[in-house]
Order: structure tokens, then sequence, then C-alpha cells
């Protein structure tokens, strides 16, 4: 290799390191310029469809064993999250309350990391699966003088979600939201909420 | 020798492209299961918030030995098949520890974790737990259902009994009120019966008030027959709050000793004036405190818990705090000694405590020791009474430390 070659494979390097740099230059994350992302609720899906019914432990199934089974309402949340920033940010935590009408009945969490280009808007999907069974349970107990003051009752309340929501005429709520982000060494933990249909 | 040149150069820059690489710290795997919505989430909720708060605090200071914790929770509903499920979930993840909840799934999984040499840090207090024999993985910072029980018999025995107008004619009345179906709101009955035998109580029968009751007036006729003097009330707060208005309002007149779950900053709002006077085994600050680290406490539940005012976190979230740091010292302890693994946790961690103060006391908890043949953390329990909306410390009882013997031979795994 002559010295010619030398000098064009360094400056080739250099050229290289310069433009990979230049490239991936952008304004440094600071507490001063994290702007907060924001997170909005774009939909909820009920993903399937099993109907509204309940069996108690006394009941023998075809198959299976007995127990307090129930139809289980899965539903699917995407929400749009959209960073205002010239850089990149990372959604590093994420979770929620889902409330039919004004009672919690799940709480989700989501640990994908993502990363959200600097001014752009990601989605994320987010599971919540309920049975009849445990919204029961809840009402029954922590929400007791709560249905009571309402002059309904558990089972009421129940049939009328299970059937209802797949209508899309029941409130759904997003209750207590927080979304973690970060970016460089910088934090912000935002809080949301939202209803649908709105 | 131009050869030798042009690869120093070609090996600077890899190592200045390699320098400029992000370095990976280790990660240390953690799992959570609550009940954030269920039967049992009116307390549930606070305390799995609690669990996410404090291990946050942990990873912003220093994580363990600068190792950062990833913790992964789930809201199990208080299903157990669920709870099963995720258990499997979190364990093919990797996790070395687990932050469970309450006695459903605590004593479902409790084989398992046994098997599996799994530690599962619980908000379950159950005595039965305490046996490193049975149960050497299940661990927590309180003392025991059963001995909170005793020292709140005991508390007011000593504080309230000698005020009673019939004190010094007779023994004093006391009955039990619970779910007898409820492995939580039984587990310390035959302890608090026993304690109560001890100091000369008559006891009456117990009544069946389910978990889900709103409507006790009957298991308040009952106890009127008996005209009790003290009741303990096993159950957590709905219920609580239910027995104590039914207990008002039909005018039963007797004071009320209520289990950890049905005591706290929601009892006063449900049960209003009828709640006045209970009395509780406190072995954390209630949220509402100044004292310690209750201000960084209330600045990481504002933080990272920002959907959910400050006015609405209740003491739970303190008991998460104290099974947290409890937790982190055993892994830091088991980490120093170069070992993560299960046994490791339990035996370089837990089992080397000895009066270990958690957070320096900073929670309100009484230290804490775990040997390789008896888990009781403590037998210290400050017991508190509801007055005015506030929660006023009565006393503190000893009770390994007034009845070491009993403690010692007696007392171990019920």
């Amino acid at each position: 290799m002559n010295k010619k070659s030398i000098i064009l494979l360094i400056l080739f390097i250099f050229l290289g390191v310069l433009f990979t740099s230049c490239a991936s230059m952008q304004t440094k994350p600071t507490a001063a310029n994290f702007k907060a992302p924001t997170v909005a609720l774009d939909s909820v899906q009920v993903t399937q469809y099993n109907g509204y019914w309940y069996y108690g432990a006394n009941i023998k199934p075809t198959k299976g064993k007995e127990g307090n089974n129930s139809a289980v309402l899965p539903l699917a949340f995407t929400f749009n999250i959209t960073n205002p920033n010239s850089f990149p940010v990372k959604l590093d935590g994420f979770g929620f309350t889902v409330a039919f009408e004004d009672f919690d009945v799940n709480m989700v969490n989501a640990y994908e990391t993502q990363w959200i280009p600097p001014g752009k808007t990601n989605q994320i999907s987010v599971p919540s699966i309920l049975d009849v069974r445990q919204a029961l349970l809840g009402l029954l107990v922590p929400n007791a003088f709560k249905v009571k003051e309402k002059g309904t009752n558990a089972w009421a309340l129940l049939e009328k979600w299970w059937t209802g929501i797949p209508e899309y005429n029941i409130p759904i709520y997003v209750n207590g939201g927080s979304a973690t982000f970060m970016a460089g060494e910088e934090q912000k933990v935002v809080p949301f909420k939202a209803k649908f249909p709105q | 020798m131009r050869i030798r040149n042009v690869f120093i150069i070609l090996c600077a820059v890899v190592f200045l492209f390699g320098l400029s690489a992000p370095v990976m710290a280790k990660v240390i795997k953690i799992g959570g299961l609550t009940d954030c919505t269920g039967a049992t989430s009116d307390v549930g909720k606070d305390y799995a918030l609690g669990l996410s708060d404090a291990w946050h605090y942990v990873n912003d200071t220093g994580g363990i030995n600068g190792k950062e914790v990833k913790y992964t929770w789930f809201d199990y509903g208080y299903r157990i098949p669920e709870a099963l499920t995720k258990y499997k979930l979190l364990k093919r993840m990797g996790v070395i520890a687990i932050e469970g909840w309450g006695t459903g799934d605590t004593e479902a999984l409790s084989a398992t974790v046994f098997k599996d040499k799994l530690p599962y840090v619980s908000a379950s207090f159950s005595a039965h737990l305490n046996n490193p024999k049975k149960s050497a993985y299940n661990l927590f910072f309180a003392p025991d259902y059963s001995t909170q029980a005793r020292a709140n018999l005991t508390a007011w025995f000593e504080a309230k009994w000698p005020k009673h107008k019939d004190y010094g004619k007779r023994a004093p009345k006391f009955a039990c009120v619970y779910n007898f179906a409820s492995p939580y709101a039984s587990a310390p009955i035959k302890a608090i019966k026993d304690q109560a035998k001890m100091l000369g109580f008559e006891i009456g029968e117990d009544q069946d008030v389910a978990l889900t009751a709103i409507d006790t007036k009957s298991q308040i006729m009952a106890l009127k027959k008996f005209s009790p003097d003290v009741c303990w009330h096993g159950n957590t707060t709905m219920a609580v709050s239910a027995t104590m208005r039914d207990a008002y309002a039909l005018e039963l007149g007797a004071d009320w000793l209520v289990n950890y779950w049905g005591f706290d900053e929601n009892l006063p709002r449900l049960a209003r004036e009828a709640a006045e006077g209970a009395m509780c085994a406190g072995p954390s600050y209630f949220f509402g405190s100044d004292e310690g680290i209750m201000k960084t406490v209330k600045e990481f539940a504002k933080k990272y818990t920002p959907g959910v005012p400050l006015e609405k976190r209740l003491k739970f979230t303190v008991t998460a705090w104290s099974n947290v740091l409890l937790l982190r010292e055993a892994l830091i302890r088991a980490d120093k000694a170069g070992d993560l693994s299960g046994p490791g946790i339990l035996q370089k961690g837990f089992e080397t405590m000895r009066d270990f103060a958690i957070a320096d006391g900073g929670l309100g908890t009484s230290p804490v020791t775990y040997t390789s043949t008896d888990h009781r953390s403590t037998g210290i329990v400050p017991v508190f009474e509801l007055v005015g909306g506030k929660f006023n410390h009565v006393k503190t009882i000893d009770v390994k430390g007034r009845w070491p013997e009993k403690w010692a031979s007696e007392w171990f795994g019920w």
C-alpha cells in the first residue's frame, strides 16, 4: 500500500466519521427544552365478543372444571403519542385504569419500549382483558356503597355493560393514566385521561 | 511498516466508535402481582401504586449496587387462575423476586414459590407464612396478623378498659366479627382469642360477616344479646365500615379493634362518627404523616402517579414502600455476596438481617430480624386510635419482649 492510498483511506474514514456525526447531530435534551409529549386516545376496540353469561361454581360444565366462570370482554385501547421535540424520545412506561361509566374495572400496563421520532406521532395499542366475575367482585366489595347509592345492583350493571359496550353506547373512561418518557438523561411523566366514545 | 500504521489507525477508529456506543447496564428483573380492580381493590390499588412508586425510588437512588431494577407488574383482579398464569409469565421473564399481594395469591402460590425458590414478598401478613420449613420464600416486613391482633387487644385492655365504669367489677367482654370463609379475615382469630383468654376476657360467639356485606343488622342484634365491651373486626374497609355504621345505629356500645386491611384513611369517610375510637396496629406510617421519609414518599407518588391525587392515597402506599425497601436491602446484601439466586437472596439477604431498620426507620416500621428458623419480622407493634378523623398513637406493645417464652415456644406459625 503506497502513501497515496493510505492518505485516501484515512481521509475516507475521517469523512465517514464526520458525515455520520453530522447526520446524528441534534439538539441535546435538557430539562429546559424537553417538552412533554402528548397522549390521546384514538379508539377502543372490542377485539372479540363472547356475549354475556355467568355460571356459578355449583354448575358442571360440559367440559373442563367447575368454577365461577363468565364471559370475557377483551378490549384494545389505541393511543396517539406525539413527540413535539426536535429529538427522539423513548416511551418507558405506560399504564392506566379502565372505567365503565364511573366504576373502575381494570388496570393495565404496557411494557413495550418504543422510540418516537422528533415531531412525529406513534401509536400504541394496549389490551385489557376483563371477565364478568372480576367485575362482579369489584362491584360487590369496593364499590358496594356506590352501587347502592345509584339505586341499582351489580348484576344489572354487568348486563348493561356486557351487552352495551359492544354497541359502543356505554362510555368507557381511561383514568389515572401515566406515561413515562425518556430523552437522554431527562425524564417526564405525563398524566392522561380520556373518554370513548367522545 | 505502512500496513502496521494503517492497522493502528483503523484500530483507533474502531476504539473511538466503541467508546461512543451506549454502555449497557445490568438489569435486575422484579415482578409484581396486584389487585387494582377486583374484590380487594379498595385497598389493593393503593398498595400497587405504592409498589410502583417505590421501585422508581430505588432506581432513582442507585438501584441495587448500581444495577437498574426493571419492575413488571400486573393487576390480576383477585382471580387466582390469573395470578397463577401471570406468575408463570414472570418466572419465564426471569424475575428474581416477586412483590405479591394478598392471602389469595400468596397462599395459592406458597408451595410453588417454595419449590421454585423464588422470594415472594407479600402484603399478606398471615402467621402461617412465618415458618421457613413450610414457606421459606414468603416474606414481609410487618408483624404478622396474629401478633398485631394480640397487641391491639392488649393495648385496648391497658388503655381503654381501666376507664370503663365496670372496671374492677367484672371481666371485659369480647367478640369477633369476620368472614369465616376468608383466609385473611380468619387468620388471627385463634391468636386473638388466645390473648383474650390469657388477659381474662369473657368471650362471646363469633359473627360471620361477608366481605361483601353492606347490611349487618342481624349480626349486630346477635351481638347485642352478649353486650360486648370490645369487638374485633377481621374484614376489609368496606365491610368494616358497614358493620360500624349498623352498630352505631343500633347502639351496640362496643369499641372496635380492626384488622390491618380494614382500617385506613377511607374508614372515617365511610363510617364517619361510627368509627370514632376504633383501634388498629400500625406497623408503618399513615399516608398523611410528615415524619421520616414521608415527604419523599409523597413526592414520588405525585411524580410517578400523577393521575391519582395525593388526597386519595392511603396508608397502603407506605406499606408497599416498606416491603419494597425490605426487598431492596435483601437484594443489596445478596448482590454484594455475589449471589442473586433465590437461595442467595434468602440466605445472604433476608436471613442476615438483625434488627435492621428499613429506610433507617423513616417509614415508621419496627426493626426486622429474619433467621433461618424463624421469619417473624418483629414483635414490636405500635397501636393507633381513630380520633376526630386523625390517627393517634395509643401505645406500642412489644409482644415478643413481654411474653418471650410463649413467643419462642407457643406462638409460632399461627
